[in-house]
């Protein structure tokens, strides 16, 4: 398993079809799949899941986002994270 | 010739045509503006998904794309995304034709999307297993109810409309598992495996939860398509119409003008000899 270096932020990238919810720098990414609640942080492992119907944080500099979602998928890989919703 | 106040009647009623056809020309031109945006925000998120579903690569026996089927279930099934509406030009018509080519009633069912198809599907006497009403494509189009029924067919052909520019429509077809296995086949991305990556709840429960994900969404996609390529054909035939009501208004203004004249000629003429028998009356009398 490839560990990340703890550096950088996030790349952040959340979308639906029609909808982009943030693109962009963050600290952390909150989300809720089949296993429980999770964060990701910067220099997390790569990671590859399906989201489950809650609310997605994403921290940023300024103030944090936070919209509902019906449905996902995240993928972090390389400290880049993209989480595709409401599909 | 016909009378002056009849051609102004029918004039009018032409110019009324003028203007409805007018008004429904730029809310097609709207609708096409909206719709387009839409597909290709649509298309970008489907590739971006995309690119991350072709790099799992999982036993691909095991997936949707590759299912044994028992013979009695190995049916085709045709989806036909048509218009909810008419005043759409011939394009619904041209693709019904399209898919009757290779419909053949015993091994093929039929779902249909829109009432013109439908309609158009039953005046031919052609019976559909489903339908389904077209969408409202404000918000993004649910289309696991029809996902459900089609797992069960070996092969799945979606017959919809493309749009190629404002003047220009295409029928398209696609068989969509043999798509979806195609383009995951073709994929370049990095592959990404459990020995690299957490992948929660299991890579099989993803992959699944992802193929059918992407089968939904390029079913969106035609459905999103075929939106814009009807939106754009009835701005076509709303131009046609508005032009054909033009130059009916034309023709009919110059018939009105010549009938007017015509009319007050007479009138003239009639004044004239009414004038010329007065004074012969009159001359008489002197």
């Amino acid at each position: 398993m490839r560990h990340q270096p703890i550096a950088s932020d996030l790349k952040v990238t959340a979308r639906s079809p029609f909808h982009v919810f943030y693109e962009g720098d963050a600290k952390s990414v909150s989300a809720v799949n089949p296993v429980g609640q999770f964060d990701i942080l910067s220099g997390h492992a790569d990671f590859f899941s399906v989201l489950s119907p809650g609310e997605v944080t994403i921290e940023t500099s300024g103030n944090p986002i936070t919209f509902g979602i019906s449905n996902g998928i995240i993928a972090v890989r390389d400290n880049e994270v993209m989480l595709f919703v409401n599909m | 010739m016909r009378r002056a106040s009849t051609i102004e009647k029918d004039a009018g009623q032409i110019n009324t045509v003028e203007g409805l056809t007018g008004v429904f020309e730029s809310i097609a031109s709207t609708q096409v503006a909206k719709v387009k945006n839409k597909v290709e925000l649509s298309k970008e998120f489907f590739q971006l998904l995309w690119g991350r579903y072709s790099s799992i690569r999982i036993d691909p026996g095991s997936r949707i794309t590759n299912r044994d089927l028992d013979k009695e279930q190995s049916k085709a099934v045709f989806i036909i995304i048509s218009a909810e509406a008419g005043l759409s030009g011939d394009i619904d018509q041209r693709m019904i034709e399209t898919m009757l080519q290779a419909y053949n009633k015993a091994t093929t069912d039929i779902i249909v999307f829109g009432r013109h198809g439908a309609s158009q599907l039953l005046q031919r006497g052609i019976k559909f297993s489903h339908y389904f009403q077209v969408p409202e494509t404000d918000s993004y189009i649910d289309v696991s109810p029809v996902i459900s029924i089609i797992k069960t067919y070996s092969k799945i052909v979606v017959y919809y409309e493309e749009y190629v520019s404002l003047g220009v429509q295409d029928i398209k077809t696609i068989d969509l598992i043999s798509r979806i296995r195609d383009l995951s086949q073709e994929a370049d991305e990095d592959v990404i495996t459990a020995e690299d990556t957490i992948f929660e709840p299991s890579l099989d429960e993803i992959a699944d939860e992802m193929e059918e994900t992407m089968m939904s969404l390029a079913l969106s996609q035609t459905i999103l398509e075929s939106s814009l390529a009807q939106a754009a054909s009835r701005f076509n035939a709303m131009a046609v119409a508005k032009k054909r009501a033009s130059e009916l208004l034309s023709g009919y203004q110059l018939e009105y003008h010549r009938a007017k004249r015509s009319e007050n000629d007479r009138r003239l003429h009639e004044v004239l000899i009414s004038l010329k028998g007065k004074r012969r009356r009159l001359g008489a009398h002197v």
